[in-house]
């Protein structure tokens, strides 16, 4: 059994947003990871997700290539709208909410919350300067605070109570 | 001055250095806007940490498992090449009924010379030889006489050969011994010859006999005294 398959598999299927091309990518990046594991040095599961994430963009290229696409916005100074609390938030409102976030932002946010990957670590992985994780991090948040709004993802709900 | 956004996540992140926290942390204190900003961020990490899906892998990926599914028919067709190889040499190395039943002639030559008891009946007289032969096996081999030809009859001897009782003819050319090994067999064998630790070892079955000649005369006369028992 591969060591950090979950994390592995967790990455690819949260960028890939199925199970099929998920596995897709796996086989691909267990290939890379199999060929390049002599050069391995330090941890291995950054190195891992590394070459996960790399497995995945050659996917996505290849795939869908308008999902790579970053609309570049000058950037907020406020942190979002409000959101509800951790345990009122709907847990598939939740999911969709991430799974419609820009692939660098869905990534950014995926190593960072559920690997609580370091920026050092994510900026390495997405080969990025940890300034640009910093943006993409605050930037995902945000998005996903909009998302999540109770005044702007469902304001029908308000009218029902 | 107001903290921006990025500051902010760093602190959540526990990625601001000590300096820029304290300095954040007294921005808090002082700035409800802003801690209520900070507590919303906060609310939303966590809530992803605690409710966003975890896919566990759901096969057990292994490192490079196409290559290792390639390996895997690979093995038992590996193992089968190496098991029939491994049979084949074995069989190829085994000797054949024909090497072993010459090499115990040429043990017999061997033994024969070098303990001097080459022959039982002395004899250069094929009517001598031939009758004692057959009063001591069940049949009676042929006993040519090539004295024209430049081999001399010196005798007979009974042997032991591939579990029976046979006549050995022994013949002279010039220093050097030929014994023939003669016994019957039903089937019948054209003319074959190998050497082997320097003896020339040749034989045939022809009319109900074979025939074993093994000498360490050179091939070329071997050769002629074999044509010449043979044409008999």
């Amino acid at each position: 059994m591969l060591p950090y398959a979950d994390a592995a598999y967790n990455l690819a299927r949260w960028l890939t947003r199925n199970d099929h091309d998920a596995e897709d990518v796996m086989q691909e990046a267990m290939l890379r990871a199999y060929k390049f594991y002599p050069g391995l040095r330090g941890e291995a599961r950054p190195w891992l997700l590394a070459i996960v994430r790399n497995a995945c963009w050659t996917w996505l290229e290849k795939n869908r290539p308008g999902e790579l696409a970053i609309a570049e916005e000058p950037e907020a100074d406020t942190p979002g709208p409000d959101v509800l609390l951790a345990r009122e938030l709907d847990r598939r409102a939740l999911n969709e909410a991430i799974a419609t976030l820009p692939v660098p932002f869905r990534e950014t946010l995926i190593l960072r919350e559920l690997e609580d990957l370091s920026y050092k670590q994510i900026a390495q992985i997405a080969e990025v300067p940890i300034g640009t994780v910093m943006s993409r991090l605050a930037r995902a948040r945000r998005m996903l605070a909009e998302k999540l709004s109770p005044t702007t993802a469902a304001p029908r709900l308000r009218l029902h109570k | 001055m107001k903290p921006d956004d990025k500051t902010l996540n760093a602190y959540l992140d526990g990625e601001l250095d000590a300096p820029a926290s304290l300095e954040l942390e007294r921005e808090l204190a002082q700035n409800p806007a802003l801690r209520a900003s900070y507590e919303r961020m906060r609310q939303l990490s966590a809530a992803v940490r605690e409710k966003a899906e975890y896919y566990p892998s759901p096969t057990h990926h292994k490192l490079a498992p196409a290559e290792r599914k390639r390996w895997i028919w690979l093995a038992p067709a590996f193992a089968f090449v190496l098991i029939v190889g491994f049979g084949l040499g074995v069989f190829l190395a085994q000797p054949t009924e024909e090497e072993l039943l010459g090499n115990e002639m040429i043990a017999s030559h061997v033994r024969a010379t070098l303990s001097g008891r080459l022959i039982d009946v002395a004899s250069s007289d094929q009517h001598t030889v031939k009758p004692w032969l057959s009063a001591r096996l069940p049949f009676s081999p042929m006993v040519a006489d090539l004295s024209q030809e430049g081999y001399t009859l010196a005798g007979a001897r009974l042997d032991y050969i591939g579990a029976q009782a046979v006549a050995t003819l022994v013949y002279h050319r010039r220093q050097h011994v030929i014994d023939v090994f003669v016994w019957p067999t039903p089937s019948e064998a054209p003319k074959s010859a190998y050497a082997r630790d320097g003896f020339n070892v040749e034989h045939f079955a022809r009319n109900g006999m074979r025939y074993w000649i093994v000498s360490d005369l050179n091939r070329n006369e071997l050769d002629d005294f074999t044509q010449l028992l043979a044409s008999r």
